[in-house]
């Protein structure tokens, strides 16, 4: 006959006044298999927790039902004070009493029959319970980063000073994101390019920061502790072990129509380029797309003038692994596309406002790189048809935010305050301009925020309207704006000389295919789901994988960072250990039994079931079964619930435990 | 029977539910205060994709007068997909079950949210009432007699 | 045919592309038809192919002892072709691994034709190897293949309750259906399985019920139709009622026909964000 405490908690009045705790304890105590039952005032305090040990070893019991709160909020607890007294913590069960019984019942003689009752399934289940060890799951203490905006840059340099090997990808040529064609950053108006670039180099010296830039993540394998990585590192065709960064190919290449996709297209490059001038790693790369030796065989001046022998047009994309125990993912943003061409078909685009017609229409990101000092211009803030300086900016805030009609539905957060930036940055360059703004609603939550907003309107003179752009055209050369200004209640129509949409922040391309890879959630715009928005913000729902910077959502430099080392703290945290400890409460399967039909691997949500084979001692085959890792399974149990044979079944809520219990009923 | 009977009769009701929806909304519906009658029976599973139609019998074969099998709205799966699956498996479980002439009034499904205590104890509140006014699953007693 | 049958299997025993094949035969003109292994070359005289080759020798394919006398061809009939697709599927036939020859069937039954030949739409098998014989005979026009099913649920529910509950008082659990079953394979069915006991094992209407809804959803999606459970049942039960019910929901849920084609994943263990639940709450 089993020895089962039972113990049942008043909390306080919470149970005990709709319970009679004293009437079902003695009621309990006739349950077959119950050694006794006892009831205190507050079960989860200290002398609660006394009595609760000291009785495991008095009695010697072989389990313990307690009868109090939801598991949710006290079972670690008692399996702790279970553990203390040397009972396996696993065989602890919980009564909830309190949130499914007394909290909800008024009645006192039906709350209490139901206590009993509940407590009476909880002993059936405690009765089949199995001792289980915590699984011990080696560790390796390297990261990877994928994106090497300043979120990736944060966080791998936060990992590599803590002392860990990180492993950075980083799918364009160089590391530096969004970030590294900013001009001037609000709410300081310190030039990006300053307070980013010593970091970019520091990454690309770091002693612990292995760097793959134009590289890509194919395939993610292995579980928390023990991932491997698989990326895919595009040709490149430079060796950049030879090269230099001298600049000769770059600037001897006769191939000069490609688009700047720095510029984003305000300017062009070579076909052999480096992405920026103070890229790091600063080694150029060939565009296969734009090279006629590449293309036609002909040509070949880089090679010739490289005194490095650095050029290899012969180069292949190459494959490697890197072992891994934690994945810190920062692949960040871009900007909805405002042309009629989208990747979504949700989004339907502005073609009211000119984008791609009018060449003196652009989007934020191109009014960066117009006002950055080493953007096309040098600074000079002059529209992209005839290099003419503009004396009349309209500023567009919220295109394809806040618009479910054509865009997304959410705010991208940022816009309020790059908008005011950049009528700040114009009239700073362009005094006798005039910038106009057309916002929905002005949003500069956050230190400093809201006064840097108001100096744009205050001390630079920016003004702003209330309303929405219905439609841009061209006039003599002029861009016909229309509106209204909802505050005024009149119609507004400005003849502008270049206008400048603030366009929604999406996920980067290719986010929810990684996002895949990694099994991480994602919303419906494919940002990444962290795993609990207030307690877990950095956390996915896939053990080992954190999250930082844009790719969760529209943010700004200083949230990203800050993200950046919450993520990095958590992989610090996990690191601190020597190993990593499971839950052990997982699927497993009778090998003998299985019938091998692998219904159960089509369904593992986590794909933690694999087919092999038993083979006796001379390696003869036996038998095929289904084979879970343990590394893997996330126990949910829908494996069990498939198997026709219930060859699979899941330790904690295996069918001994559950049928003992409906016996119970 | 009679009405007077059928109106003292209290059914047996059990609730397969998992363990990060519908038991937290029940917690929920507790923390709340939120009253609804106490015939119900909660089992604790981790997911819906954990509770097979055996388990269902099962409870029949225990005199249950109606079973509740509850978990994570679509989308919302602790565990990604446990729900999509058993979704599929209901589907075609209660049209079996509809040949067999077994009343489909005796099993609900539902998707309870952890934030949806209300939903919790509206959904029981309102299926006791009915199983009241079905009266006993005699058809299934008589077949496990 | 019976003819090219047997040199069929003769040349594939004699050149040793197989070590065995599964076959018809009888032991007497008059006697029941029933499934023989022939070895040796000479043994193909006894293969028989009539009327009364009702069984379906993929059951065979899956057994211990036949997989020990190593490679087989198998006879099939276009029903039975079906069921080699599932087990395809299932991982538990490796296709390679057997040479399947087809079986033109106009039908099984005398003097009445069986009643899923009267529906049948596979006349002439699928995914076989190689076939003999022909047949212009199809699947009458505008046929609902539910039709027994349609006509059930016109009773009540309490008349199909008490339909059923007739017919599983008879269920001695002999367990003849799941011996006959291509696709009861396990090796320990969740009936024998002891801790815990699922599934009462005393043939009382309790036990009996449990079982039957058991096997009968194990076959969810996964059933052919081929009616072997439903004759060699010795209490005559209406399995196939039960499983031509399943059948419907699959296809009318899903639009999943179980054995029709081996690239449509299985409809047990895979899903659709979108499949409906307008039953849930
Ligand atoms: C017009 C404009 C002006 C702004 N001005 C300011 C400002 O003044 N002040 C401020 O605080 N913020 C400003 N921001 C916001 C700022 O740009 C972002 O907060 C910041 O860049 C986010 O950094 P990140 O590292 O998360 O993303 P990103 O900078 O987008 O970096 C992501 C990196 O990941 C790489 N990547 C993406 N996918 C993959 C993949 N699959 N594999 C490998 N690598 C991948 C990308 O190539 C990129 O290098 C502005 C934004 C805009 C649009
Ligand atoms: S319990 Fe869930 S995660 Fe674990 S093996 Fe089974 S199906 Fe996969
Ligand atoms: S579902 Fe069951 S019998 Fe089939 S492979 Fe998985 S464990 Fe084995
Ligand atoms: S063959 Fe018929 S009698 Fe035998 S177990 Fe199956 S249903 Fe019951
Ligand atoms: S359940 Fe019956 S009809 Fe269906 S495949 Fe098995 S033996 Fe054939
Ligand atoms: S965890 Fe709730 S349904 Fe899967």
């Amino acid at each position: 006959m089993a020895r089962i405490g039972v113990f049942i908690c008043w909390c306080g009045e919470n149970i005990a006044r709709t319970v009679d705790v004293k009437r079902a304890t003695e009621e309990v105590e006739q349950i077959p298999g119950v050694r006794f039952a006892i009831d205190y005032k507050y079960m989860c305090s200290d002398p609660g927790q006394t009595m609760v040990r000291d009785k495991i070893i008095a009695e010697r019991l072989q389990g313990l039902v307690i009868a109090s709160c939801s598991p949710h909020m006290h079972m670690k607890t008692f399996r702790a004070a279970a553990k203390a007294a040397g009972l396996n913590p696993y065989l602890v069960e919980m009564a909830n009493i309190r949130e499914h019984c007394s909290w909800v019942h008024q009645n006192r003689e039906e709350a209490t029959a139901k206590a009993v009752e509940l407590i009476r399934l909880a002993v059936g289940k405690v009765i089949q319970d199995k001792p289980l060890d915590a699984i011990k799951v080696p560790l390796t203490k390297r990261a990877l980063v994928i994106g090497a905006g300043v979120a990736g840059i944060q966080a791998s340099l936060d990992i590599a000073e803590a002392g860990h090997e990180v492993v950075l990808v980083e799918r364009e040529p160089s590391i530096g994101g969004k970030m590294a064609g900013l001009s001037e950053t609000f709410p300081t108006l310190d030039c990006s390019q300053c307070i980013l670039t010593p970091r970019m180099v520091e990454t690309g010296q770091h002693p612990n920061i292995k760097l793959y830039t134009w590289s890509e993540i194919e395939s993610v394998d292995g579980s928390v502790g023990n991932f491997t990585v698989t990326i895919r590192k595009k040709a490149r065709y430079i060796d950049m072990s030879k090269c230099t960064g001298c600049g000769e190919c770059w600037n001897k290449c006769p191939m000069s129509k490609t688009l700047n996709d720095f510029d984003y297209g305000l300017s062009k490059r070579k076909a052999i380029y480096l992405a920026f001038p103070q890229a790091v790693p600063a080694r150029p790369v060939i565009d296969k797309n734009a090279c006629t030796k590449l293309k036609t065989g002909k040509c070949g001046i880089c090679a010739k003038v490289c005194a490095a022998g650095a050029i290899n047009y012969e180069d292949q994309d190459e494959i490697v692994t890197e072992q891994v125990g934690a994945i810190v993912v920062a692949t960040g943003y871009k900007l909805y596309s405002i042309g009629q061409e989208q990747d979504n078909e949700k989004y339907t685009g502005y073609g009211e406002y000119g984008y791609g017609k009018y060449p003196d229409v652009i989007d934020a990101l191109q009014f960066e790189r117009l006002s950055s000092a080493s953007g096309p211009t040098g600074g000079e803030i002059r529209r992209p048809s005839d290099g003419a300086v503009p004396k009349s900016v309209v500023f567009i805030a919220c295109v394809g935010s806040r618009d479910p009609a054509k865009g997304v539905s959410y705010c991208s957060k940022i816009c309020c305050m790059y908008t005011a930036k950049h009528t700040m940055l114009y009239k700073h360059k362009v005094h006798e301009g005039t910038a106009h703004v057309f916002y929905m609603d002005i949003r500069a939550g956050g230190k400093n925020y809201d006064e840097f907003v108001r100096r744009a309107i205050e001390k630079d003179g920016a003004k702003y309207y209330r309303g929405r752009v219905s439609k841009i055209t061209e006039e003599n050369g002029k861009l016909i704006v229309r509106a209204a200004d909802t505050l005024a209640g009149v119609p507004v129509t400005i003849e502008a000389d270049m206008v400048v949409l603030a366009s929604a922040m999406l996920p980067s391309t290719g986010a929810t295919e990684l996002a895949q890879k990694l099994k991480v959630g994602y919303d419906e715009y494919g940002f990444l789901s962290e795993s609990h928005p207030k307690l877990r913000p950095v956390e996915t729902n896939s053990a080992g994988v954190f999250i930082c910077g844009a790719c969760h959502g529209p943010k700004d430099i200083p949230e990203a960072v800050a993200q950046a080392s919450a993520a990095a703290g958590k992989v610090q945290v996990m690191f601190a250990r020597n190993e990593l400890t499971r839950d052990p409460e997982i699927a497993k399967i009778n090998e003998q039994n299985c019938a091998a039909c692998y219904a159960c691997v089509r369904t593992c949500p986590y794909n933690a079931i694999e087919k092999a084979e038993i083979r006796d001692r001379q390696g003869n085959l036996v038998k095929m079964t289904a084979r879970v890792n343990p590394g893997l399974c996330m126990g949910c149990g829908t494996c069990v619930a498939v198997c026709p044979s219930k060859s699979a079944d899941i330790d904690g809520f295996s069918e001994s435990q559950i049928y003992e219990m409906i016996k119970n009923l | 029977m009679s009405e007077t009977e059928k109106t003292a009769f209290e059914p047996k009701i059990v609730a397969y539910v998992c363990n990060w929806c519908t038991y937290l909304g029940a917690d929920l519906a507790g923390t709340n205060r939120l009253e609804y009658p106490s015939n119900v029976r909660i089992v604790r599973l981790p997911c819906t994709g954990r509770i097979d139609f055996n388990l269902i019998i099962k409870a029949f074969e225990m005199g249950a007068d109606m079973v509740v099998v509850s978990g994570c709205h679509p989308g919302d799966c602790h565990y990604t997909a446990g729900n999509y699956h058993a979704r599929r498996r209901w589907t075609l479980f209660r049209d079996l079950l509809e040949t067999m002439g077994i009343d489909l009034n005796r099993i609900h499904f539902a998707w309870i949210s952890a934030a949806e205590g209300k939903k919790f104890a509206e959904f029981i509140t309102e299926i006791t009432d009915k199983a009241r006014q079905l009266g006993p699953y005699q058809a299934y007693r008589e077949i496990c007699e | 045919m019976i003819e090219e049958i047997r040199q069929t299997c003769r040349t594939l025993l004699e050149a040793g592309t197989v070590n065995v094949v599964i076959a018809y035969g009888q032991s007497n003109p008059d006697g029941p038809v029933h499934p023989i292994f022939v070895t040796k070359p000479d043994d193909v005289e006894k293969i028989v192919w009539n009327k009364q080759c009702f069984a379906n020798l993929t059951t065979y394919l899956t057994r211990k002892e036949v997989k020990s006398l190593g490679k087989a061809a198998i006879l099939v009939k276009g029903c039975d072709a079906r069921s080699l697709v599932v087990l395809v599927q299932e991982s538990q036939v490796e296709r390679s691994d057997v040479h399947v020859i087809g079986l033109a069937c106009e039908g099984v039954g005398e003097p009445e034709l069986a009643g899923k030949c009267r529906v049948c739409e596979v006349h002439m098998p699928v995914g076989v190897d190689v076939t003999i014989g022909s047949t212009e005979a199809a699947a009458p026009e505008g046929q609902n293949r539910y039709a027994l099913v349609d006509e059930f649920m016109k009773k009540s529910p309490e008349e199909r309750m008490a339909f059923w509950k007739q017919e599983f008082e008879r269920c001695v659990r002999c367990y003849a259906c799941r011996g006959v079953c291509p696709l009861c394979y396990c090796n320990q069915c969740i009936v024998d399985k002891n801790r815990p006991v699922v599934i009462d094992t005393s043939a009382t209407l309790k036990g009996n019920f449990a079982w039957n809804i058991t096997r009968a959803f194990h076959l969810a999606g996964r059933c052919v139709s081929c009616g072997e459970c439903t004759r060699v049942c010795p209490a005559g039960i209406d399995l196939r009622m039960l499983n031509a019910s399943l059948a419907q929901s699959a296809e009318k849920h899903f639009n999943y026909r179980a054995g029709m084609d081996p690239e449509t994943p299985p409809v047990i263990g895979t899903y659709n964000a979108e499949d409906k639940e307008n039953f849930i709450r």
